[in-house]
């Protein structure tokens, strides 16, 4: 029985790393907007969902290959992303958080309800690649479809780093997350750095969204609330604005998530996640990468 | 008549829980925790009159004193964050509250049945209003004048040196503390208010629905609490209360006719009204500074500001 | 565009609302989930109630108490799943002339509802509302037995998995173990498990080797299919909603695990399980109160998918609401006046509390004394992408 638990405790941990790639994903979308505009969006979650079945929606006009469907969620995510930019944002006065929260949060519930009337609220079922596939090492099993899933994460989390720190663009998504009064007096046109930055945590919110649907092989709107909270919970642990603490909270909600389920029963299961998060919170109040501000 | 009486229940009970979050907002802070506490009342509220048979009224009173005395234990911790991080140690309590209720079972014969929490299954039968001969007009009335009690409170002490201190605080806590506020005890102090009234509100929601479980108190919920205020603006207690008429009385109540479209426009509306009123739809009080630093008693020159 | 629709819509209800003018007609009303994740449910609920109406409207409609004729109507009205606006929606409904009401989607909306009413009939003492309602789709068991206005038509589940077990007992005589997973945070899905399957499964000499649990929007379910790996049973019961029964299945197909028999929830023996997952789910028995195996349930099935619903067992159990509802307004003599309406709503709730057996659609139903019924049921199996009744106990 001793040894069945060890093999079980490592293998909950593995799986739980693997899916934790696709809360970083969705944290670092979070983090990405926050960092630059220093905004909440509660939209997130279901921009990233409704992109999936943009995806979806495609490969039931012309059959595609499964990396196309993601790629066409990853873009349908990105477009929404601009939408919930231009709904929630670019309109409100930066004077106003509150007056940004709220539409997004009122854009949550107009996509999620979206989402819902075109599909019936039906579960749709949803491509993934290499799902019969395992790597096996000992008595330990690793999903070839979720090394998949780590690898595209892994990828998009590289073209990132690229696009933010080898490219002009990035230079001034940076300058404007910085200083945006001194950005823009350096002649960046703050406005469109945001709607870009949107975009682009739209389509990483998207790549996460496919990913977390090709996981399960199934795509339901019931997934775009867990969303939003994992990115939430991702972020905060992490540090804002910072893209490393996305990715290292990611892995750790998703290892903490499968192993408290292992070890207390899926029922407790989150208190002690919530628990711990509050602790965590409480007792280094900036994350860890972010400062010990916690400004917003 | 029947349904807007039940109407007006739902109202009492969703101003209760804006206010609940308007005080927390007062001081600047974003609280998700507000339906954590509304389920604490509605679970201990219920618990009182239909497990032990006390009166409505000391059962309400002690799911409000028990409340705030739970948010301000949670207060102090989770206040040493702020903004975003405040809103998910905020969101993490509240889910730990609901995950407590998930897993609760605490049930007791009564009348040969047996009466109380009962897990995921929730807590049926809390059916105090009904066996007591309370029409639907009489629970309406009594919420109401809780209500109006509440309200009644709230728009005094922001009237008040109290009010201005909340605002200072949330305006700026730099200069707020510079000007000698204690910042921890003010905002423990909005948070305590706040669970104090929002365990009213749960009280009052579990005898109006007579069955609660622990899937009513998610994330949505306290997502509402918040958006209350926010929507009506924090200008003063009537905002809330406005807000929660447009919400509850016209998109969900008043747009029933439009059918499957109604959740559509739902919250197609909510963005468009912050998009338009950026300020809530009674705007926000001006500079709150002011009235602290300024020799005349804030007394008077709120009361000129709200006029 | 959505001017125009709001436009639209009002002017379609205005127009559908007039010629309901010209005669005496009795409503009743429909209420339920339409709209959010489980507004499909609502919807078929919907289209059922109106292809009843037609054809019963179509075959003279009911008649009154002085003899004369008069036309039904039907309006349904959303509640979201949400407990507030479920009580809300049937306060206006009880404000209306509807005779009773039918629904709701939701057993988390069913059980405030009913805890809202009178709980036994002439009790003065009880100030709840004294209003109808014959329920369609909320199923979770004994919640008839709350209030006495209430009825249901919702099949007996402790009955189907019953007769499953035993079925199953003597089909597969070499089955002996069953694991169990459990869609925890949803009260139909965790009471129908706990209290009717494993029940019946230890009942008829199943050894229960394992319980899986989850929550509704989990995504992974690999430690609980690791544990059913373990467990190695002859028969794994799946008591989940479609989203969370095709995870697992999709699961338990990477990990390779192939039971014997599969047992699912009564809820996932419909259109959507297959939709998200037709190959995973082949084999997967379910016993339900609905499947067009006679002639009346073929017309009852193609009358609603021209109403642009589809018939299962929960949109079954609308129509069947609505032809029971015509016999037993037929059988009160209620008077159909504004003055009788509160008369004529208790009327119909004892001619309803008085009945021992209707007429089904897949045969006789019995009524019970608490306000439950025990239906008709065949088991079905998911088979090339659609449902096939495996067993067919009545026949």
């Amino acid at each position: 029985m001793d040894y069945y638990f060890f093999i079980d405790l490592i293998q909950s941990l593995v799986d739980g790393l693997l899916f934790g790639t696709t809360y970083a994903l969705i944290g670092i979308g979070f983090t990405l907007i926050f960092g630059v505009m220093r905004k909440l969006n509660l939209a997130y979650g279901a921009a990233a969902l409704a992109g999936t079945y943009v995806g979806l929606a495609a490969a039931f006009v012309t059959p595609l290959p499964p990396i196309l469907v993601f790629f066409v969620s990853a873009l349908g995510s990105g477009i929404i992303g601009y939408i919930v930019y231009l709904g929630c944002f670019r309109y409100t006065p930066s004077s106003h958080p509150m007056a940004a929260l709220l539409a997004s949060v009122g854009m949550l519930l107009f996509i999620d309800e979206l989402v819902i009337h075109l599909s019936h609220g039906m579960p749709y079922p949803y491509p993934s690649v290499l799902r019969n596939a395992e790597i096996t090492l000992g008595e330990i099993w690793i999903r070839g479809d979720m090394l998949f899933v780590f690898g595209i994460c892994v990828l998009a989390m590289v073209i990132l780093y690229w696009l933010l720190y080898r490219t002009s663009l990035g230079l001034a998504t940076r300058a404007v997350s910085q200083q945006p009064r001194a950005a823009q007096l350096c002649g960046i046109p703050t406005g469109q750095v945001n709607a870009l930055t949107f975009v682009i945590s739209g389509v990483l919110g998207g790549t996460a969204g496919a990913m977390t649907a090709a996981a399960v092989g199934v795509l339901s709107p019931i997934i775009a609330m867990s969303l939003t909270t994992k990115g939430l919970i991702v972020v905060v642990i992490g540090g804002l604005g910072s893209i490393p603490g996305a990715i290292i909270g990611g892995l750790m909600v998703g290892a903490a998530e499968n192993v408290f389920q292992l070890l207390r029963g899926v029922t407790e299961r989150d208190i002690y996640v919530m628990l711990l998060l509050f602790i965590f919170l409480t007792l280094r109040p900036g994350g860890l990468f972010g400062n010990t501000e916690g400004r917003d | 008549m029947e349904f807007y009486l039940g109407l007006l229940q739902i109202l009492g009970v969703h101003t209760l829980l804006g206010l609940s979050a308007y005080v927390v907002l007062l001081t600047g802070q974003v609280s998700m925790a507000q339906a954590g506490f509304y389920a604490v009342g509605a679970y201990v509220a219920a618990m009182c009159t239909a497990m032990f048979g006390i009166h409505i009224l000391p059962a309400v009173i002690i799911a409000s004193v028990s409340t705030g005395i739970l948010a301000m234990i949670v207060g102090f911790p989770a206040l040493r964050v702020r903004g975003l991080m405040l809103v998910v140690a905020t969101l993490a309590f509240g889910e730990m509250v609901r995950m407590f209720f998930f897993n609760f079972r605490w049930q007791i014969e009564r009348d040969g049945k047996l009466i109380g929490p009962n897990g995921a299954e929730g807590f049926r039968a809390i059916r105090f209003f009904p066996e007591n001969g309370w029409e639907t007009g009489d629970v309406a009335l009594f919420i109401w004048c809780i209500v109006v009690i509440v309200l009644g409170l709230l728009w005094w002490v922001d009237n008040t040196r109290a009010g201005a201190v909340l605002r200072a605080v949330g305006h700026d806590e730099v200069a707020a503390q510079s000007v000698g506020l204690n910042l921890t005890t003010i905002k423990v102090a909005a948070m305590a208010l706040g669970g104090a009234i929002a365990g009213i509100g749960g009280g009052l929601y579990a005898h109006t629905v007579t069955h609660i479980e622990h899937g009513v108190f998610g994330i949505l919920l306290a997502t509402f609490a918040i958006a209350y205020p926010i929507l009506g603006g924090l200008g003063s207690v009537f905002g809330t209360l406005l807000a929660v008429i447009f919400i509850q009385g016209f998109l969900v109540e008043g747009l029933r006719f439009i059918g499957d479209w109604r959740s559509l426009l739902f919250g197609a509306l909510i963005l468009l009204v912050m998009n338009l009123r950026p300020t809530g739809l009674l705007g926000e009080r001006m500079s709150p500074l002011k009235t602290l630093f300024s020799r005349k008693s804030p007394v008077v020159t709120n009361a000129k500001e709200t006029q | 565009m959505k001017l125009k629709n709001f436009a639209a819509a009002s002017i379609v209800t205005m127009m559908a609302a007039m010629p309901a003018l010209a005669e005496t007609t009795i409503k009743i009303a429909g209420f339920g989930a339409s709209s959010g994740v489980v507004g499909i449910f609502g919807q078929n609920s919907s289209a059922a109630m109106q292809a009843a109406v037609e054809k019963i409207n179509s075959e003279g409609g009911v008649t009154l108490a002085n003899g004369s004729k008069a036309m039904l109507e039907t309006e349904y009205y959303d509640d979201r799943c949400n407990a507030e606006e479920g009580i809300s929606v049937l306060r206006r409904i009880a404000t209306t002339n509807a005779a009773i009401a039918v629904g709701p989607t939701c057993s988390n909306v069913a059980e405030p509802l009913f805890g809202i009413l009178q709980a036994k009939v002439d009790d003065a003492g009880d100030t709840g509302l004294q209003f109808p309602i014959f329920t369609d789709v909320a199923i979770k068991g004994g919640l008839a037995g709350i209030s006495e206005w209430v009825f249901r038509n919702t099949p007996s589940e402790a009955t189907m998995y019953d007769d499953l077990f035993a079925w199953l007992r003597a089909t597969y005589p070499d089955t002996k173990t069953i694991f169990g997973g459990v869609e925890e945070d949803f009260a139909h899905s965790r009471f129908t498990w706990y209290s009717v399957m494993k029940a019946a499964a230890e009942k008829h000499g199943f050894e229960v080797v394992g319980e899986g649990q989850w929550l509704l929007n989990d995504t992974n379910f690999s430690n609980q299919a690791r544990a059913m790996r373990r467990a190695e049973p002859d028969i794994i019961a799946i008591s989940a909603h479609p989203f969370t029964t095709c995870g697992m299945l999709r699961e338990m197909d990477r990990q390779k695990i192939s039971p014997k028999v599969l047992v699912g929830l009564t809820s996932s023996s419909s259109l959507e399980t297959l939709t998200g997952c037709a190959n995973e789910a082949e084999g997967l028995i379910i016993p339900t109160s609905f499947a067009p195996v006679n002639d009346a349930a073929k017309y009852a099935a193609d009358a609603v998918a021209a109403k642009g619903g589809a018939l299962d067992l929960h949109s079954a159990a609308a129509w069947e609401n609505f032809m029971i509802l015509r016999d037993v307004i037929n059988a009160a003599g209620i008077e159909g006046t504004a003055e009788s309406l509160q008369s004529d709503r208790r009327k119909i709730r004892d001619a309803l509390g008085a009945l021992d057996t209707v007429e089904g659609l897949l045969g006789t139903n019995k009524r019970l004394p608490d306000g439950e019924a025990v239906k008709p049921y065949v088991f079905v199996g998911a088979k090339d992408g659609g449902w096939a009744v495996v067993h067919n106990p009545g026949s």
